[in-house]
């Protein structure tokens, strides 16, 4: 029993089959997808009537000012990243 | 543990049922009042009239003893200071509300007070906050306006 | 057989040992090396599942084989025991369900690290502390509390049997619920303090940890109103929770658990509530040891409380570590847990997650104080006092009432900001609904003013039909909004707007459940009872019933002697079912236990289904006769059915949610001057 646990533990052949190293990229993604998130449920709320609509333009502004912060830094990346390859 | 002690049950069951007899409506409910005041000893953790006594071997000798007190016509505090004699403060059901025992009572509210008042502070200090502003500089109002479109786009509903 | 298992233990701890040194190595020192150290260590975390898988099953074959050559069997179990029961050997005494504590954390740990390639290094960090809490575990199971501890002097014939409280069949499933839940807060806890130890960028630990939190949150659930059931259907004085020290011991874990359900949300939408989450969880998870502690320590009298024992010091040993680490990373890397956006609005979802969390803590902070207010007392005072029900009802009643008032307005408050015109105008129709129930409430005789606990059921009638109908309006609206959109019917779209945010929707589920269950709660004071002697052809009536004795009798068989009696019930003369309340005496433990009887009066009363419960309390030596104590509790069936509905919204609440309409639209962007990296 002890050996083969032991086997198990110890015997790596090969090389390891790890998961992707978080990179900024996959970070900035993740945001993305957040404040998405929060615009779709402000949209939602919108529809739904939990706002006024002034409310509403000033909140979709300043989400939309982040997305396009995080998309235009997503896009930097991505070119930079082309460029090296 | 608990036994078949039928010979007990019948007699303290005997002793409750003249005292309760033998009461009025007012005794009746003050019986019920005091009852649940107290605690049955046997280790059940359960309030005295709750408990599921028959075979218990305290519970029905500590009722009979409550109606035999009710009985008595003695003060609530009276009959509830005997059972403290007795079978040791651990028999009230909650602490009272005299000395160090006032404590348990005020804390929780205490700890609401608190709570609401660090509630309101911070809820003030966050609102005051200014926001944290996005690491755009680099970038042209042109090119933001294009992405904040294509945002737009991608979260109708 | 027990050098089997004590051997397995053994090396269980060496493993878990290993996979907590080793893995902590290859984070501390990063290189070339350090990826297949830190490789070797998951495995072993992985080999310790199965090595304390074998050790359990050692135990429960011992179980089974009539093993009295170990102690624990011996004390434990007997040769006329039921099988189920042998089976839940596992879990019925100190060292066994210590055991089977380190299982379901080994389980737990096995399908976190089979599933590490998700995001490597958080995983790597998240094993090796529960690895840590592992090692805990062995070491108490190896050297303080061991399950296989030979019998000394002569083999006895036959076990001690199981205490025949326990022989009910929820103690098969019961504890494992609980258990379940305990242990998995650990996932987490490993979460969040790896997620604080490394400075993990972003919150997708909580993502990650979204789904083992409201699966671990369910299965306490489960086990707490499986464990109130049984007290229930098997304690035979018609209530189910009585402010226990290990049943508040349970609870206290769920209410900062549940609370952290709710204020994670914060975080994971918009990075607030950083600091307060990561305490709340490492209070959850404190709390879910310092409960086992509670149990096992016999600090409090309960009579869920194990045999006194030494381990208890263990426990607090472990608390100040688990305190210390906390403490030290939180000081350390306080400054990553910095909020990213400010409060809006007084009128938005954020604040009435702030307030439910205060209450939530509040409410855990009062259970705290009222189970070890005794031991203040006797270290003050000198002599110890009883902190009973009327403490925690006078504190946790309101608070109950509040929160449900909470579940009926967060809903309509949407993230951010709400306008109050729309709070009004959404509010208008379940308050109008509310009032309504009131107001029949009071007309059909609820005297409010006669007892507080008539307030209390008032009120919570009220409060619940608020929390209903404001769920319902919720589903209703957006799926108008749905349907709008996509032009399909109100159902469909109803259904669709779960799909699309089943952790939103899933959750409104469990809130009407809570509801349903406040309500059975809080019915108390219509319950009704009569205790009547009776002999053959007596009658007792209780509300709309007539019990009628038809007979009465004994019988005999190896485990246990029994006397019961056979009650018909009749409703309007028509007879509805035939009940026998019994009373058992149970040989090799020597003790009496009551088994009540329960009719829930489904088919009579669909939709105000009442609970008939009978106990048979003894019989007179004068007559021979069963002296039989009814209850009818009308609420009480309300709170299994809203744990149900509790239940199934956490499962709906699980599924994935559907993927957006996308329209992905690559940006037309002006070629820009020049390229930066922009990190």
């Amino acid at each position: 029993m002890t050996s083969l646990v032991l086997l198990y533990v110890f015997y790596l052949p090969g090389k390891l089959r790890l998961g992707p190293e978080k990179t900024r990229l996959s970070f900035l993604q993740e945001r993305k997808e957040t404040v998405y998130e929060n615009l779709r449920d402000l949209n939602f709320d919108f529809r739904a009537g939990k706002l006024p609509e002034a409310d509403f333009k000033t909140m979709e502004r300043s989400l939309e000012d982040e997305a396009a912060g995080i998309l235009a830094e997503i896009a930097s990346l991505e070119r930079f990243e082309e460029q090296r390859s | 543990m608990r036994g078949f002690s039928q010979n007990r049950w019948s007699l303290a069951g005997l002793v409750v049922l003249t005292a309760l007899l033998a009461m009025g409506a007012g005794d009746d409910a003050r019986f019920n009042n005091l009852g649940h005041k107290l605690m049955c000893v046997c280790g059940c953790n359960q309030v005295l009239l709750e408990c599921n006594h028959v075979g218990c071997a305290y519970s029905d000798r500590m009722r009979g003893e409550l109606a035999a007190g009710v009985e008595r016509s003695e003060s609530d505090d009276l009959t509830l200071q005997t059972f403290v004699q007795k079978y040791g403060p651990t028999v009230l059901i909650a602490p009272t509300s005299t000395g160090f025992n006032r404590v348990a009572w005020v804390v929780p509210y205490f700890a609401l007070a608190l709570g609401v008042i660090s509630l309101v502070v911070l809820a003030r200090n966050w609102s005051h906050r200014t926001q944290p502003v996005s690491n755009s500089a680099s970038q042209t109002p042109d090119m933001l306006d294009a992405y904040r479109r294509q945002a737009r786009k991608e979260t109708e509903l | 057989m027990s050098q089997l298992g004590s051997y397995a233990l053994l090396l269980a701890l060496a493993l878990s040992a290993y996979s907590f040194i080793g893995g902590l190595a290859a984070l501390v020192w990063p290189g070339a090396q350090s990826e297949r150290l830190g490789e070797t260590a998951r495995r072993a975390g992985i080999a310790v599942f199965a090595v304390v898988f074998l050790a359990a099953l050692v135990l429960v074959a011992a179980a089974f084989a009539d093993d009295f050559s170990i102690a624990y069997i011996f004390h434990h179990s007997n040769r006329d025991l039921p099988a189920p029961y042998k089976f839940a050997t596992l879990w019925s005494g100190q060292e066994g369900s210590l055991l089977f504590w380190s299982l379901l954390l080994s389980s737990y740990g096995l399908i976190l690290r089979l599933r590490h390639r998700t995001d490597t290094r958080l995983f790597a960090y998240a094993s090796v502390i529960i690895a840590a809490v592992q090692v805990f575990f062995l070491l108490l199971l190896n050297f303080a509390a061991h399950p296989f501890a030979v019998m000394q002097g002569s083999l006895p014939p036959d076990g001690n049997g199981l205490n025949p409280l326990l022989q009910y069949p929820e103690m098969v499933i019961h504890p494992p619920m609980l258990y379940l839940g305990y242990v998995g807060f650990t996932i987490p806890f490993a979460f969040a303090l790896g997620a604080l130890i490394m400075k993990y960028p972003g919150e997708k630990w909580i993502h990650i940890t979204r789904r083992w939190t409201m699966v671990t949150w369910m299965f306490l659930t489960c086990g707490i109103f499986l464990g109130a059931h049984w007290a229930y259907s098997v304690l035979g004085w018609g209530g189910y929770w009585g402010w226990d020290p290990v049943e508040n011991a349970s609870f206290m874990p769920w209410l900062t658990g549940t609370a952290f359900l709710h204020s994670v949300m914060m975080q994971e939408k918009r990075g607030m509530l950083k600091v307060w989450n990561m305490w709340l969880i490492f209070a959850t998870f404190g709390l879910s040891i310092f409960g086992t502690f509670l149990t096992r320590s016999g600090v409090v009298s309960s009579v869920h409380a194990f045999a006194q024992s030494s381990i208890g010091d263990w426990f607090v040993g472990f608390l100040l570590v688990i305190l210390a680490v906390c403490l030290y990373f939180y000081i350390v890397n306080r400054h990553h847990l910095r909020s990213e956006h400010r409060l809006e609005s007084l009128v938005s979802r954020e604040s009435s997650f702030l307030f439910n969390n205060l209450l939530f803590v509040l409410f855990c902070f009062t259970v705290l104080w009222g189970t070890l207010f005794p031991i203040l007392s006797e270290w003050v005072q000198g002599k110890k006092v009883t902190v009973g029900p009327p403490f925690y009802n006078k504190v946790t009643i309101p608070v109950t009432l509040l929160l449900l008032l909470l579940t009926a307005t967060g809903p309509l408050l949407a993230w951010r900001k709400t306008s109050l015109e729309s709070l009004k105008r959404n509010f208008l129709w379940p308050f109008l609904g509310a009032i309504a129930v009131g107001v029949a409430m009071l007309v059909f005789g609820v005297r409010p003013w006669t007892d507080i606990s008539y307030f209390y059921a008032l009120m919570a009638g009220m409060l619940a039909t608020l929390v209903a109908l404001t769920v319902i309006s919720e589903f209703v609206r957006g799926g108008r909004v749905i349907a709008r959109h996509t032009g399909q019917s109100l159902l469909p779209s109803m259904l669709h707007l779960w799909h699309r945010n089943t952790r939103r929707y899933g959750g409104y589920i469990v809130h009407f459940g809570v509801a349903i269950v406040v309500i059975g709660i809080l019915g108390t004071p219509f319950n009704q009872e009569a205790e009547k002697e009776m002999g053959y052809g007596d009658k007792v009536s209780l509300g709309p019933y007539t019990l009628v004795c038809r007979s009465y009798t004994q019988e005999d068989n190896p485990n246990y002697g029994n006397e019961w009696a056979i009650i018909d019930v009749f409703r309007g003369g028509k007879q509805i079912t035939t009940m026998y309340p019994e009373r058992r005496f149970y040989k090799a433990s020597q003790q009496t236990q009551t088994v009540p009887r329960i009719h829930a009066t489904v088919r009579e009363d669909l939709f105000l289904v009442k609970d008939l419960y009978l106990v048979y309390e003894g019989i007179n030596p004068d007559t021979g006769r069963p002296i039989i104590k009814a209850h009818l509790n009308p609420m009480v069936p309300w709170i299994w059915i809203g744990v149900l509905v509790m239940i199934f919204g956490t499962i709906t609440a699980l599924f994935a949610n559907a993927a957006p309409v996308r329209v992905t639209v690559p940006a037309r962007v002006p070629e820009p001057a020049t390229v930066g990296a922009g990190d």
